[in-house]
């Protein structure tokens, strides 16, 4: 770090703000001639925009080392864990942006499209910024409102409308659920800003620690619908499955790590261990162990690849929840944290690379099953290389970044050294395990078996090819890399920790 | 012995029975006189025509919503108005007006994508859909 610059007001928010400008722009751009949009200069402002948010927060964490900036009096805060979040957002933004590009040739709302996917972006960044239960709720409908939309992008499409209507009633439930349990946190600390609930957590008194308890569990409910992990999970399979690909990308890429940023933050600051009286650890050793179980053996028992990745994501969720459910006393717990934070980054770009992937088969039409994807390698090789860097790395084989992120998960839970963490890391190793078996059975469709029927993939698709292949890149790259991204993640989750 | 949960439960109890109390005494005391016309829909004698499943007009759903988006732009510069004389010999006038600029153009962008999309534009039924929405 080369010195700590002070960086003053709304300047911090640069990232923020330049995705919500590009949102802005694209409307404009769209409202010069509605009928004719143009796929390139839609899908070239609105990669443009997020790649300028990702530099932006990537100086911001170079000027001021991470230290924290607090913003209208403590509402939003930007910091290394939230500045470390907009890297993941950006990061995936900008590869389903320009995926997008072929995806929606065809399509006639492209602006619409873009516009959603960078307001949904806007609130992500803006929930890893949030400091105060206001705003962390403000900022969680602005990322949900338009993932609704997109979801049900397909109009005409029956699976894409369903899945549309079942995420957002889901979501709507869940959020009544979240806001409930704030509005009781905040009848028993008088407060909504996460320190100030910290410290007003010590006077309460004998009676309310109850009332207190429901609260934070209704707050991890509305977290467990945004991570889709138990037992808000079961619109994720469904939403996924019907939405366009490079949506169902965003979804459980981007849209499940800003769930856990606000997590984490919540957890850590508003409710540390030490005086909450409330044992929400147990709760999410419990939620990561069904999650992650359960996401795995569904996603083994799938015949469809887009629903296996859906359960498979699921699973991923739980994997991450050890974070913080290893957050026991006894814990290194910045080494915990930073542990899920590193997973999220790499899970950030080997599922969006799996999902773009899916994407390029519906692209080329190739059906949805496992037997759909025989011998794709001998038509497309570069992508299906692709595909099975991603699909190792997400089981866990060294071969990309998910090596070294879910050793590191196992690391940190037996560092912990209670019987919970210990059985969170065995089951994770099992798991890991058993989803290799159905990872693989991806593989061996697409370079062993040989094809059904005589297909020709039409086409090699510039945009979605550049996508996966960074995707790809990056996921092997992290492998020797992850090193650059400890420091900062363990970094930031001790600066939050304190 | 002295819960406080035994007095609520205990308002409870009474909120649920006095109702049920009093609708079964009248139950038993009073006359039963039926009539037809107590059984009409509006006992002020309007006679409904048609049943409740009309179809609206889509159309309307779209001016339905400029409309609460105005609404509440309404809601948030009217307070706004009210403190700005204040506002400005406090904190300047950048800092007093420009937020709410800000404010109003982005709702002029969202407005300017809509009114460029045709959500003011008002289609008018062919006569065949007319008869089909009017029966």
């Amino acid at each position: 770090m080369l010195q700590t610059l002070q960086i003053s007001g709304t300047a911090a928010l640069a990232p923020t703000l330049v995705l919500g400008v590009t949102a802005l722009l694209l409307l404009l751009i769209d409202s010069i001639d509605p009928e004719e949009s143009s796929s390139a200069l839609l899908s070239g402002v609105a990669t443009l925009g997020s790649l300028v948010a990702l530099a932006a927060a990537g100086a911001i964490l170079v000027a001021t080392g991470g230290e924290p900036q607090s913003l209208f009096q403590g509402q939003l805060v930007v910091d290394g864990m939230s500045l470390f979040f907009t890297f993941i957002f950006t990061s995936v933004t900008t590869l389903v942006t320009l995926a997008s590009y072929d995806y929606l040739k065809e399509f006639r709302y492209k602006a619409e499209f873009y516009t959603l996917v960078m307001l949904a972006a806007t609130g992500m960044t803006l929930m890893a910024s949030s400091n105060s239960m206001a705003t962390a709720f403000v900022s969680l409908e602005l990322a949900s409102l338009p993932s609704y939309a997109l979801v049900a992008f397909l109009k005409n499409n029956r699976g894409s409308v369903e899945a549309g209507l079942k995420y957002f009633l889901i979501g709507a439930l869940s959020s009544a659920v979240f806001v409930y349990g704030i509005s009781l946190v905040y009848g028993v600390t008088g407060s909504l800003q996460f320190d100030a609930i910290a410290s007003e957590l010590g006077n309460t008194g004998e009676g309310l620690v109850g009332v207190l308890g429901v609260g934070i569990l209704m707050i991890i409910g509305g977290f467990a619908f945004k991570t889709a992990s138990v037992p808000f999970h079961w619109w994720a399979p469904e939403a996924y499955e019907g939405a366009p690909a490079p949506v169902s990308a965003f979804l459980s890429s981007a849209s499940k790590a800003a769930g856990f940023v606000i997590a984490f933050r919540v957890f850590t600051v508003a409710f540390p261990q030490s005086t909450v009286g409330v044992d929400w650890v147990l709760a999410f050793q419990v939620l990561a162990l069904v999650t992650m179980t359960l996401g795995n053996f569904a996603a083994a028992t799938q015949e469809n690849v887009k629903r296996m990745m859906a359960y498979s994501s699921i699973g991923h969720a739980g994997y991450v929840l050890i974070a913080l459910g290893a957050l026991t006393g006894s814990a290194n717990q910045a080494f915990v944290l930073g542990a899920g934070m590193i997973h999220l980054v790499v899970y950030g770009f080997m599922n969006t690379g799996a999902f773009l992937f899916i994407a390029l088969a519906e692209y080329w039409g190739v059906g949805r099953t496992f037997e759909d994807y025989n011998g794709l390698a001998k038509q497309a090789p570069v992508a299906c290389v692709a595909m099975t860097v991603f699909l190792f790395s997400l089981a866990g084989l060294p071969i990309g970044g998910g090596f070294l992120s879910k050793f590191f998960l196992i690391a940190a839970a037996v560092e912990a050294a209670t019987i919970g963490t210990y059985v969170l890391a065995f089951a994770l190793v099992i798991n890991s395990a058993l989803s290799l078996f159905y990872y693989s059975r991806v593989v061996k469709a697409m370079w062993i078996e040989d094809p059904v029927g005589d297909f020709e993939v039409g086409g090699y698709p510039t945009g979605l090819y550049a996508a996966i292949i960074v995707a790809a890149v990056a996921t092997f790259l992290l492998l020797p890399a992850l090193g650059l991204f400890t420091n900062v993640a363990v970094d930031a989750a001790a600066s939050m920790i304190q | 012995m002295s819960n406080p949960w035994i007095a609520v439960g205990a308002l409870g109890l009474v909120s649920v029975l006095v109702p049920l109390g009093m609708m079964a005494a009248s139950a038993l005391i009073r006359p039963t006189v039926p009539e037809q016309g107590k059984t009409a829909v509006y006992e002020s004698g309007e006679v409904p025509t048609g049943n409740t499943r009309i179809r609206f007009n889509i159309q309307y759903y779209m001016v339905a919503l400029l409309f609460v988006i105005f609404d509440i732009e309404t809601v948030l510069i009217f307070p706004w108005t009210v403190i700005y004389r204040d506002a400005v010999s406090q904190v300047g006038l950048t800092k007093a007006l420009v937020p709410m600029l800000v404010f109003i153009g982005v709702l002029v962008v969202g407005l300017v994508w809509a009114w460029r999309n045709g959500a003011v534009r008002w289609v008018q039924p062919t006569t065949s859909d007319r008869r089909q929405t009017e029966t």
